[in-house]
């Protein structure tokens, strides 16, 4: 019934009538009638029971003047189309093979022979790994088949409607939805792709430190902190602003987020390393310019109980920072910070939200952990022992980003080369275009 | 605050008591120790029976925050008292204390100004508590009546000394010592000045099942909140609370003792009156006052567990420093020549040396 009110607009193609279509047209526009006062949506949700008649009162205006509006609005929405149909094409392509479509066939070759020794249930459990192994790789390259099969169908559509020189909306309508619903499923693979690291799916951690350079650094500091908590939020993501050291003037010296939520730490991993900022100085009576370095890490937030490392205690330098005196009983203040240091790499952590010591000091050790497992599967070490100091001190440091403010507006990736002028945008969370770049550089790394 | 006073004339005698003779102070506690004294209810355990509509606290937060801005460094700079930025972290912890719910104050949004909050206190004890905590230094602790120490909440009250993070490590001490030593793990240990019952506490919770704590303490403000919190963490019969000076109740027990641990006064006299704020204007001296040089309790304690351990006994105290530390392993090489061995000086986190330990021949 919905190919009534559809044929009523576009009416010519008789695939309409035998094959279904997506009850949610992608491109409302083509079929926008000038003089309908009713919105689509509406429309379309009483279509059980509105059929020929009310679609007729619905559209009761002269046929000749609707069908030129439409056929205008489909000739453009047909370019945007076909350009849209290409750009997939391309994208299944690439994706296909970065995803090793002929390694995947060998390996399912590989996997098969082996199933059909004769030895082969001897090991129960490492048989039953190598099935689960095969149906992984089988539903993959099914599934890289199935992103041609629909790459194909609206290529179809897009030959089909140039050969005819006519307009079928209903038929592009069709392939716009392909186009739209394939686009997501590989969005999915893609990001299923890129965030496969071992602790990709966790929340996270983001700890903010402001760099030398005073109230310019401090305040930057917390624009970074802002900037973060707005992403978070547009995830919809839980965060924790857990510590906060506010800035003498203004601003913030340091300050640590948890972020909860699926696959935060996979997002926020790229970020990482010094963020520099370029901007004349609110601070400065002469408004110079200035620039001011802020460093990001970001760990993992781990459940306790896989933080299954254990750390010789004479590898650890755990401090204590009380202000000055003589401590003990001369002092009362609630300031309970525990600093732990890995010795053999130098890796450092800090924890002062707790109210206890030794609450402060179970946390500290377990984030020192965490970070720990987090940079010996970026070097690729099988265990904390192998980790290079000296290449943590490099890496964790690295200028990554340029947030320039003045004389012109530009954020640039050090690293991807993504850029971007809308900079208030960023400021307000819209990071996602650099973390997708990133995520995809560093995958093209791996390989 | 009637309580603290009394709990200050108190205090003060019985100081006086306890440093001039070790002898009981029993008759004289009597009268100034009745037994009505119950010991107050820590903030975050009270009930959430008053409201205030969101708009209303955040005020009151503003307010609060504004003033403690308003301290900057002042406080760091006359006595090393605490800045802006611990009393901004306070002043989180006190609305997590205070609010029946404290996560409800970040998922609401502005539109809900009128919703209502449970809260623990009245908003107007709030602003009559935050005022106290900055202009009459009153420390935090006093005023939630709770500290976190180690895995614990502990409630303090005026009257009672707030549980230094320092002395934490005491319990990682003994820990260690009755890892290797089953015999002391299932022994008799005494807390010789518990105050809010702390060491006892944490001591009590690692030892065995044979195990048992016997935490002391002269001030009758303490003993009552030492019993509290003891009854909170349900350790009633492992660790039994009495009141009395020093060694004094323990007579019974001479040359039976398996560990001994004390956080006794051991500030000299002549620094009480340069304390920070929170600290000299609010604590009791009794717990702080060490006597001229500090070690006044020390010695004393030092001579006490000669003839209280037994042989392979473990006793742990805490110090002022690395004078006091030195002073206290020289006088025991000497003075109790051939009464302990394995003697120690043991370093608090900051790099303070801050512990004697030793192990009874």
């Amino acid at each position: 019934m919905e190919s009534v009110v559809h044929g009523f607009v576009a009416g010519r193609s008789p695939y309409l009538r035998t094959k279904p279509i997506s009850p949610l047209p992608i491109s409302y526009k083509t079929l926008t009638c000038p003089t309908a006062s009713y919105p689509y949506s509406q429309s379309l949700i009483s279509l059980s029971q509105c059929k020929v008649g009310t679609s007729s009162v619905l559209f009761a205006t002269p046929d000749a003047g609707v069908t030129s509006e439409t056929n205008v609005w489909a000739m453009q929405d047909f370019y945007s189309l076909r350009k849209e149909v290409e750009a997939t094409s391309r994208r299944v392509e690439e994706i296909r093979a970065s995803a090793g479509l002929d390694q995947l066939g060998e390996e399912v070759a590989k996997l098969e022979e082996a199933t059909a020794s004769d030895s082969f249930w001897d090991d129960r459990s490492s048989a039953q790994q190598t099935l689960m192994a095969l149906t992984d790789v089988k539903d993959k390259i099914n599934l890289l088949n199935e992103f041609q099969t629909q790459v194909d169908d609206a290529e179809t559509v897009v030959y089909l409607t140039e050969e005819m020189e006519s307009t079928d909306t209903a038929l592009l309508e069709e392939a716009a939805t392909i186009v739209k619903e394939l686009n997501k499923a590989l969005d999915k693979f893609e990001l299923s792709q890129l965030l496969s690291g071992p602790y990709d799916k966790e929340g996270a951690v983001i700890n903010i430190t402001a760099g030398a350079g005073g109230t310019d650094a401090q305040d930057w500091a917390d624009m970074l902190l802002r900037m973060y908590v707005r992403w978070a939020e547009r995830q919809r993501y839980k965060t924790r602003v857990v510590e906060k050291s506010m800035g003498e003037e203004a601003g913030i010296k340091s300050a640590t987020v948890e972020v909860e939520g699926r696959y935060a730490f996979g997002y926020l991993c790229g970020e990482k390393g010094t963020h520099r900022i370029v901007r004349q100085s609110p601070f400065n009576a002469k408004g110079l310019r200035q620039t001011s370095f802020c460093g990001v890490e970001v760990m993992p937030l781990l459940p306790e109980d896989s933080l299954n490392v254990e750390i010789p205690e004479e590898d650890l330098q755990i401090g204590f920072s009380r202000a000055g005196g003589s401590g003990g009983q001369n002092v009362n203040k609630v300031e309970t910070a525990v600093r732990i240091t890995h010795i053999p790499t130098g890796v450092t952590v800090r924890c002062t939200e707790e109210r206890s010591q030794l609450a402060n000091k179970i946390k500290a050790l377990s984030r020192l952990k965490a970070k720990l497992m987090v940079i010996a599967v970026e070097q690729r070490a099988s265990e904390i022992k192998q980790i290079r100091g000296d290449a943590v001190k490099a890496d964790w440091g690295q200028q990554i980003r340029n947030y320039v403010f003045h004389p012109y507006k530009l954020v640039k990736d050090v690293r991807t080369g993504y850029e971007t002028t809308d900079i208030v945008s960023v400021m307000d969370g819209e990071l996602d275009p650099f973390i997708k770049a990133y995520l995809r550089f560093k995958y093209t790394q791996s390989i | 605050m009637n309580l603290s006073i009394l709990a200050r004339a108190s205090s003060l005698s019985t100081a006086f008591a306890s440093r001039t003779l070790h002898r009981s102070i029993a008759c004289s506690s009597v009268s100034y120790a009745p037994n009505s004294i119950n010991p107050k209810t820590p903030l975050f355990l009270r009930p959430p029976i008053f409201t205030a509509t969101l708009s209303d606290l955040q005020k009151w937060q503003n307010w609060a925050k504004t003033l403690a801005s308003s301290v900057g460094s002042s406080f760091t700079e006359s006595d090393n008292g605490p800045d802006s930025e611990i009393l901004h972290r306070e002043l989180n912890w006190l609305i997590e204390d205070a609010l029946e719910n404290p996560k409800s104050l970040r998922t609401r949004s502005e539109f809900e100004s009128e919703s209502t909050l449970q809260l623990r206190a009245d908003l107007g004890d709030l602003y009559t508590l935050w005022k106290q905590r900055i202009e009459m230094r009153r420390p935090f602790q006093y005023i939630v009546g709770c500290e976190h120490w180690r895995d614990l909440v502990l409630s303090v009250e005026e009257g009672v000394l707030i549980p230094r993070p320092e002395t934490e490590l005491m319990v990682d001490l003994v820990c260690d010592v009755i890892k290797e030593n089953g015999d002391l793990k299932g022994g008799l240990w005494v807390d010789l000045g518990t105050g809010s019952g702390a060491l006892a506490i944490g001591i009590g919770r690692i030892l065995g099942d044979a195990g048992r704590v016997i935490a002391i303490d002269v001030s009758p403000i303490a003993v009552q909140v030492a019993l509290f919190n003891v009854k909170r963490y349900n350790l009633q019969d492992k660790i039994s609370v009495k009141q009395g000076s020093w060694f004094d109740p323990l007579t019974e027990f001479k040359g039976r003792v398996a560990g001994l641990v004390s956080n006794p006064p051991y500030i000299p006299s002549g620094h009480i009156n340069g304390l920070q704020a929170e600290v000299g204007r609010h604590e009791p001296i009794l717990a702080l006052d060490g006597g001229k040089d500090g070690m006044s309790d020390l010695l004393h304690l030092c001579n006490g567990a000669a003839f209280m351990l037994k042989p392979g006994g473990f006793f742990a105290f805490e110090t002022n420093g690395e004078d006091q530390c030195r002073f206290l392993v020289d006088h025991m090489e000497s003075v109790h020549k051939n009464s302990f061995y394995d003697l120690k000086i043991i370093p608090d986190f900051a790099g303070i040396q801050r512990f004697v330990t030793g192990i009874r021949l």
